[in-house]
């Protein structure tokens, strides 16, 4: 401690005036446009948006971990050293110091054939240190797990042997990309937990990525919300989720999907797509999007101006987060309430049960059953959530009903017409042949009709779903998130289904995104008499678009009821913790 | 097809991966743009050659002149020109090595692909069939087809090609069976197509990329074994002009009259070369990984 005391800390990473762009067939492509960024040690800041803004890069430009092919501007100030100047030793240097790293998936950042003591060994230097760090990373029986293998480990466990590794060298900050986004709910909770507590005990200062408000609003101090490679809105966290200045956070907030949303009416959301990472606006890159755009948004780019409802900063002319609330929350509409009529169809599920068998030899494994005479029943029309963490059985339970994987035992019965039900997949972009276009994927499903006409129904389906024509055209690589979502629902509804089957569709999508889906499915479901099978692990979205809920645990279910009933009045434990475990915008209460 | 103001940020993948991303003639370094070129110009070369040599199979000449302007590589013991009998030779060589691959590609890519989609008893039936012609030595039943079936450059194709598609079976099936596992299969499915259209559109593209890599190395090495096998006498009889036959041939002038059998040596080395060169520069297009 220098005597003379500063009279602002120095911040343990300083970002100014940050601009990373890639080149890439000839067109320059930008992630991040001029950022700043302070972070004080011991603070937790939440890094928030929509794939494609530049969270990721922001947080690889933190570990000094741009690929050369990035043509970087600007300075990175991680404790005292600037990293775009620095060579690769210099920045190696510094990362064995400072910094520490956790990403989405541990099972593919963890090395498969070192069993985890080793490898937690290879930067904490001794075996006492081992099990002191799997102690606090909250991994019970250390000395036993010091031999396993990552596999055999659970995906909380792996998250927390990379923690583990991450604070071994006692780094001053820490980048936490999506570090939850692959674990189950109850889980999450308790990494969250975990996150605080790393920072009241080793004092690092911790920078969360993330694209769910919930989440940061739960573990950060302050949240930074990234905008079309701009930083939009910077400040105390409760605060500015309370009273935005910036719209898109007001947007964000607007259609987040909580408990309290009223299920008669669609949910508040923004129009238009995110910023082309090719474009470059002159004026504010949320303009073409924003509710209360004026002239001067076209023409000139807001800098980030202090707010004074929050104490934090915001980038935008007219600091008009409270008035797009208002609009937003105004313009919403009700459900049609005029159901066209309800198609024949629906599902019978007898006393299913699917078992995997184990293998043997070298890799032998148990076998384990995925679902145990489980029965349910969709009516017509109907719309069921099915809910549980994974390895519940609740996506096994959907392919089986879709026909994509043989039950052991039992029955399904498709109702109606017994035509094949169709499917939403979690990761639209995966679900299209690479290859295809989008026009031939909807054509495949039209095949019986002659050319002409099926030309005419994809561009019927592609407009009902507020898709331009020329998407047809397209690959799936070349539409952005939300042009995805929108394809693949076409390719479900191009031939009205009976049966929607929906496997975890909203997962991975920010709020708004996410909002928008969820909307697209009540207008299409309402409009074509459809019934549903919506699979999530999130309970708000499954009281939202589902008449019942079926919870499901270890293959079997454990609950089921009206929705409301089922959120409000829940019997089962485990469905208490799971409603438990959900993490809310905390300043909404 | 690229669509305008289509991608979006989401399409945006993490800077550094190439997945799903066309390739460039700018990632295929100077060597093997070397070789595209210089395999391109023999092939033409090669493919006109009954526009602007020589008969190759008549004597033109007194025999055992050295190379001059107006024979190139010279004249060989009977008075053929080689430069004549070089450039068809060329010809033969590479339009052999290339039905080999193609047939492989074909038998091999088809068992691969119903194998690979199939799945099941017929995946197995299909692979332990395939194994059962792996174990096979190449050249001991490209030997054993000539002696059945007669000695000559076709025959000694059929050889070949009947070792060579296990490769490119197992290759496809376990690229399929890798595809096969993905969404967009299940999705296909779902959609309704047929199992055929599912295996030709939705399965089969995604193993080209592989097959075309290892395709455009192979053709190297099959010209080399087609020579070789030629030089022991398994191949076109004379006086077809083979490269591998023609140096056979020469052998025994090779003190007094080199030019004999090292015109027809030096182009095999020069096209297997080429071949090479041009097969890493169609890896780096296509490949991904």
């Amino acid at each position: 401690m220098s005597p003379v005391a500063l009279s602002r800390p120095v911040a343990v990473a300083d970002v100014a005036g940050l601009r990373v762009s890639f080149t890439r067939n000839g067109s320059q492509l930008q992630a991040l446009r001029g950022v700043d960024l302070r972070i004080e040690p011991g603070e937790i800041v939440g890094l928030v948006g929509e794939s494609g803004s530049g969270k990721t890069v922001l947080g690889l430009s933190m570990l000094g971990l741009l690929p050369h092919a990035a043509q970087v501007d600007g300075t990175v100030t991680v404790d005292g050293v600037e990293l775009n100047g620095a060579d690769d030793s210099a920045r190696r240097r510094l990362r064995q110091r400072a910094l520490g790293a956790v990403f989405q998936d541990p099972m593919t950042s963890l090395d498969p054939t070192m069993r985890i003591g080793r490898q937690v060994h290879e930067v904490a230097g001794s075996t006492a240190e081992v099990l002191r760090l799997l102690e606090a990373v909250g991994i019970p029986d250390g000395q036993r797990r010091l031999r396993d293998f990552p596999h055999e480990l659970s995906g909380g466990l792996r998250q927390r042997v990379m923690l583990a590794i991450a604070l071994s060298g006692r780094p001053k900050l820490v980048i936490a990309d999506e570090p939850t986004t692959a674990l189950d709910v109850t889980v999450q909770a308790q990494v969250l937990t975990l996150f605080r507590r790393m920072r009241d005990e080793f004092g690092c200062a911790i920078l969360l990525v993330t694209h769910d408000l919930a989440v940061a609003s739960t573990v950060a101090d302050r949240i930074c919300v990234l905008y079309g490679g701009l930083v939009s809105e910077v400040g105390p966290v409760r605060s500015v989720l309370d009273r935005p200045a910036h719209p898109y956070t007001a947007a964000l907030m607007a259609s987040r999907i909580g408990f309290q949303a009223d299920r008669d009416w669609q949910l508040p959301i923004i129009a238009g797509e995110p910023t082309h990472p090719a474009s470059n606006p002159t004026g504010c890159n949320f303009a073409p999007r924003c509710p209360a755009v004026a002239p001067l948004c076209w023409e000139q780019r807001p800098a980030l101006a202090a707010v004074q409802q929050h104490g934090g900063l915001a980038a935008c002319h007219y600091q008009a987060g409270e008035d797009v609330a208002r609009m937003l929350s105004a313009v919403v509409a009700p459900w049609i309430t005029t159901t066209s009529k309800i198609r024949e169809g629906g599902a019978t599920v007898r006393q299913l049960s699917v078992r995997f068998p184990g293998r043997r030899g070298l890799h032998r494994s148990e076998s384990f059953d995925a679902l145990s005479d489980v029965n349910l029943a969709v009516a017509p029309g109907e719309a069921i959530a099915l809910v549980g963490e994974s390895g519940s059985g609740k996506t096994t339970l959907l392919r089986v009903i879709a026909g994509l994987q043989a039950p052991t035992s039992g029955s399904v019965t498709l109702g109606g017409s017994r035509r094949r039900p169709q499917m939403v997949f979690q990761d639209a972009g995966s679900s299209f042949t690479p290859w295809l276009t989008i026009g031939q994927h909807l054509e495949e499903r039209v095949a019986h009709l002659p050319a002409t006409s099926r030309r005419e129904r994809v561009l019927e389906v592609l407009k009902r779903l507020g898709l331009p024509g020329e998407i047809a055209r397209a690959r799936a690589h070349q539409l952005s998130g939300g042009q995805r979502q929108r394809a693949a629902l076409a390719r479900t509804v191009i031939e009205p289904p009976d049966l929607l089957l929906c496997d975890e569709p909203i997962s991975a999508l920010d709020a708004s995104l996410a909002a928008t889906v969820l909307n697209l499915l009540g207008r299409l479901r309402r409009e074509l008499g459809f019934a549903m099978v919506f699979v999530t692990h999130d309970l708000a979205a499954a009281r939202l678009v589902a008449d019942r809920i079926v919870v499901m645990k270890g293959g079997r279910i454990v609950e089921e009821g009206a929705s409301d009933a089922v959120i409000e009045r829940p019997t089962d434990p485990y469905t208490h913790t799971l409603l438990a475990s959900v993490p809310e915008v905390a300043s909404c209460g | 097809m690229r669509v305008r103001g289509v991608a979006g940020p989401g399409a945006m993948t993490l800077p550094g991966s190439r997945k799903g991303e066309p390739s460039r003639l700018r990632d295929v370094g100077v060597l093997e743009r070397v070789g595209l070129v210089l395999l391109a110009l023999l092939l033409m070369a090669s493919l006109a050659a009954p526009l602007f040599v020589l008969d190759p199979v008549i004597s033109v000449g007194p025999a055992f002149q050295a190379p001059s302007w107006e024979h190139f590589f010279g004249t060989d013991d009977v008075g053929q020109d080689i430069f004549s009998r070089v450039m068809y030779g060329l010809r033969t060589s590479w339009l052999s090595a290339v039905a080999v691959i193609v047939s492989a590609i074909v038998i091999g890519g088809s068992i691969g692909l119903v194998a690979g989609a199939r799945g099941g008893w017929l995946d197995a039936l299909l692979m332990r069939l395939t194994d059962t012609f792996l174990a096979l030595p190449g050249p001991v039943l490209a030997i054993a087809v000539a002696a059945a079936l007669g000695a000559s450059l076709r025959n000694t194709v059929i050889g070949i090609a009947v070792v060579w598609w296990p490769w490119y079976a197992r290759l496809v099936r376990g690229e399929v069976r890798a595809l096969a596992t993905r969404p967009h299969v299940d999705a296909a499915r779902l959609s309704g197509v047929s199992s055929s259209r599912l295996m030709l559109r939705h399965l089969l593209p995604g193993a080209l990329p592989p097959v075309i890599v290892t395709a455009s190395l192979d053709i190297q090495i099959l010209v080399l074994t087609l020579a070789g096998l030629s030089f022991i006498g398994l191949g076109a009889p004379p006086p077809t002009p083979e490269l591998g036959a023609m140096a056979a041939r020469g052998a025994d002038y090779l003190f007094a009259s080199p030019w004999i059998p090292l015109a027809p040596g030096v182009a095999v080395f020069v096209l297997a070369v080429a071949a090479n060169l041009a097969g890493d520069g169609i890896r780096d297009l296509f490949d991904r990984r």
